[in-house]
């Protein structure tokens, strides 16, 4: 059990750190436009391909590695298609798209929520016949960045993954019947497992946007006078704070140990889902006591706080809030009796 | 980054997990699974087995009984011993006087003392708090005047858990009341709890049980030699023992334990036509506390590794406070699972109800506790908000 970063690990840190350094550093508002700059540079950096093996044009590193990664673009509050990009590719098997997707010469996003549906990732109104889809997916991530797109679709033998290369969006809606498809090869558990994998690079995102909501109030605490005196003179607010830290460092516990799992067992559910209970619990905590405590500037769109606690938001609301995790490890809790977390 | 164990300590697992559910006698980790208060002689078995083995203080230095573990072995042993209801060998003894002596006291006082601590041939008991003296220890007011070879003590303490079966106590006492610094003024005294001038009253606490109590001092005189370490040195060697353990200071293992006999009792609990645990609140429960648990014992594991050498460290303020709260969290929630069941508090023979459920609300009550002794859980907040996060209150 270790849960250090390895020299290797720490490098890939740095590098990220900087590329994002150089192409933007303040968040960005609401549901921002994909940061093409950026993502380019990541691409440069090798990270699209981080977890997928040398022989199928990837990196040959792990999820720990493009956890890294994530956490940058989470502690920077910029928007790229990364975990997207990481998520699509990994349902694309040994489709064309998805050397084009590694090597960052295409932008490829997966389009998995149906309108007015709560999340599930089994598709239910979207269908295929052959390869021919109906039904309609929205929102589609980054869609105004004209992505080709990953889809699944109901079929005949159950759960069919289907690529599509220049679709027309309708803002990020995507009407797919009459598009052309192509069905990949892969079935739920390949979706199930891309999904994980989206799974723990939207939490690293969040830690990373909680680590700055954090390092943000904190900093205002100490700068910022009300009654003669820096507002870290009231307990109440430091207490607070300290509360935040707390729920900081367990969801970094979670979200390191979840990518240490995936390394070796990417089809965990179960720990995919107690990760995003743990990540969004906190998310919810940090990011609503970050605008908090810092009064009326934190509402503002100049200032950066409340940008992290909108990225957190979406987050949770991505690939099964903290609701619908909870209900599925409840359903299961019966099934064994202790924990075991270290074998 | 690298999840899972070793093949060693794999097998150091299976060694530690062999030995308590073996060896400790099943009698007393029946009562610890039920919450069933222990008595004297129950502590002093089970902590008698573990001495024989060579594990009541492995984490003391090597020539003082002590194993040289690393930090996940320790985990491990902690862990397995919480799991199989087995009460820890008495803290007063292994993780406060002991390791204390063994790092500042003399080497007279290291061999007088330290073999029957190990052993428990001496019951030890903590005397820090006092009426006036709470979360601000450092205003304590009990004295300690040198008087030829010996030092006069006077004053009062409390909260003193487990006074009643004490045979010495560690008390911290002013000797330099003109101290520029309160802290500066403070000592460590040992004291045998049947000199003349102690006297014991006890308390009862909200669950009606007695496991704390008053001590006073009237004129008690005390050898110069059981001075721990040097004279007004005692702030620096309490701070020392509050804060030298990260790896222990949540039970994990215990909340581990009590949460999979919460899923247990739930599914004994009639209601309706099936059981609680076909409630999918109570099951949606059951699962929040368990992500609240991984989080926490992750965070263990996690912070463990970096341990500062002995050294109180700010880090370990997020697992008392974690730790505490689950632990008040699962009470609570055994004790509403087991509902009406829990209106009696009597263990009868004839009852239809377990003992669990007799002693649910009690026990709740019990660890309210949890969050206010060795440091409050708003102590805990100050230290992070100081220590960690640079807020200068
Ligand atoms: C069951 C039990 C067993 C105990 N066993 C022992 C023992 O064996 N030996 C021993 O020496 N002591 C023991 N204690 C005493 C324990 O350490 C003290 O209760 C603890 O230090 C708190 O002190 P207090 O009770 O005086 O509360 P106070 O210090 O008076 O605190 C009252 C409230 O104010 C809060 N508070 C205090 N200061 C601050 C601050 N600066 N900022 C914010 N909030 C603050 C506290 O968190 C608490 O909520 C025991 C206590 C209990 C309940």
């Amino acid at each position: 059990m270790n849960f250090e970063f390895t020299e290797d690990q720490i490098a890939l840190r740095d590098a990220a750190r900087e590329a994002i350094s150089r192409h933007r550093t303040e968040p960005v508002p609401g549901t921002a436009p994909h940061d093409g700059e950026l993502w380019k540079a990541l691409a440069e950096l090798g990270g699209l391909g981080l977890p997928f093996p040398e022989e199928a044009g990837g990196m040959g590193a792990g999820p720990v590695e493009a956890m890294v990664v994530a956490l940058e673009l989470g502690r920077a509050g910029v928007r790229t298609a990364y975990s997207e990009t990481l998520t699509a590719a990994a349902m694309l098997g040994d489709d064309e798209l998805f050397g084009a997707a590694v090597e960052g010469s295409r932008v490829v996003v997966p389009a998995l929520f149906e309108p007015m549906r709560a999340w599930s990732p089994t598709p239910v109104d979207v269908r295929a016949d052959g390869d021919a889809l109906t039904g309609v997916r929205e929102p589609v991530p980054y869609a105004a960045a004209a992505p080709a797109v990953v889809t699944t679709a109901a079929t005949a033998d159950g759960v069919g993954i289907f690529a599509i290369d220049n679709p027309t969006f309708t803002g990020a809606r995507l009407d797919l019947a009459g598009v052309s498809a192509r069905r990949v090869d892969g079935d739920e558990v390949l979706v199930q497992r891309a999904i994980n994998l989206g799974t723990l690079l939207l939490s690293a995102e969040a830690l990373g946007a909680m680590e700055s909501a954090l390092h943000l109030t904190v900093e205002y605490l100490k700068s910022r006078k009300q009654f003669g005196v820096p507002l870290m003179k009231f307990q109440t607010l430091t207490q607070r704070a300290a509360d935040m830290y707390t729920s900081l460092e367990l969801a970094r516990s979670a979200v390191y140990y979840l990518a240490m799992t995936l390394a070796i067992r990417p089809d965990d559910a179960i720990g995919v889902s107690r990760t995003k209970v743990i990540v969004g619990k906190s998310g919810r905590h940090i990011g609503q006591e970050a605008i908090q405590l810092h009064g009326g500037i934190g509402m503002t769109a100049e200032y950066a706080v409340g940008h992290h606690t909108a990225r957190l938001t979406e987050i949770e609301h991505t690939y099964g809030d903290t609701r619908y995790h909870l209900s599925r490890l409840a359903r299961g809790v019966s099934e064994y009796g202790g924990l075991d977390l270290v074998s | 980054m690298q999840r899972g164990l070793s093949p060693e300590d794999e097998q150091f697992r299976s060694e530690m997990r062999e030995f308590f559910t073996t060896a400790i006698p099943q009698d007393i980790r029946d009562k610890v699974a039920a919450g069933t208060e222990l008595s004297k002689e129950d502590f002093e078995r089970s902590h008698r087995i573990m001495h024989e083995a060579g594990l009541a203080v492995p984490h003391w230095p090597a020539e003082w009984g002590g194993k040289n573990w690393s930090d996940l072995q320790r985990y491990i042993y902690l862990d397995e011993m919480q799991l199989a209801n087995v009460p820890a060998p008495l803290a007063f003894n292994a993780n406060m006087i002991g390791p204390v002596i063994a790092t500042f006291g003399s080497q007279t006082m290291k061999e007088r003392f330290l073999p029957p601590t190990a052993s428990l041939d001496i019951w030890w008991c903590q005397g820090f708090s006092e009426p006036e003296s709470g979360s601000d220890l450092a205003s304590l007011r009990t004295t300690a005047v040198l008087d030829g070879d010996e030092y006069v003590v006077n004053g009062q303490k409390t909260w003193t858990t487990l006074g009643q079966h004490a045979d010495w106590i560690f008390a911290l006492v002013r000797t330099n009341p003109a101290a520029e610094r309160q802290q500066q003024g403070i000592s460590m005294l040992l004291i045998p709890m049947d000199a003349p001038g102690v006297t014991l009253r006890p308390i009862q606490l909200i669950d009606g049980g007695h496991e704390v109590n008053e001590v006073f001092f009237d004129n008690v005189r005390v050898p110069a030699d059981q001075l721990v370490g040097e004279e007004n040195r005692g702030w620096d060697y309490a701070k020392f023992l509050l804060g030298n353990e990260r790896v222990g200071v949540a039970p994990t293992g215990w909340i581990k334990r009590k949460l999979a006999a919460a899923k247990e009792y739930a599914a004994a609990v009639a209601s309706g036509d099936g059981h609680l645990i076909d409630d999918p609140v109570i099951a949606a429960r059951i699962a929040e506390l368990e992500c609240d648990l991984i989080a926490l014992e992750l965070t263990v594991l996690r912070v463990a590794a970096n341990s500062h050498g002995g050294k109180p460290d700010p880090a370990s303020s997020i697992l008392k406070l974690r730790g505490s709260e689950l632990q008040q969290d699962v009470l609570e929630f055994i004790a509403d699972i087991a509902g009406p069941s829990s209106l009696s508090w009597d263990l009868e023979a004839e009852s239809a109800i377990a003992d669990w459920a007799h002693n649910a609300t009690p026990v709740y009550l019990n660890f309210r506790k949890a969050s206010i002794y060795g440091g409050s859980n708003e102590v805990q907040r100050q230290v992070i908000s100081t220590g960690i996060l640079g807020l200068k209150g």
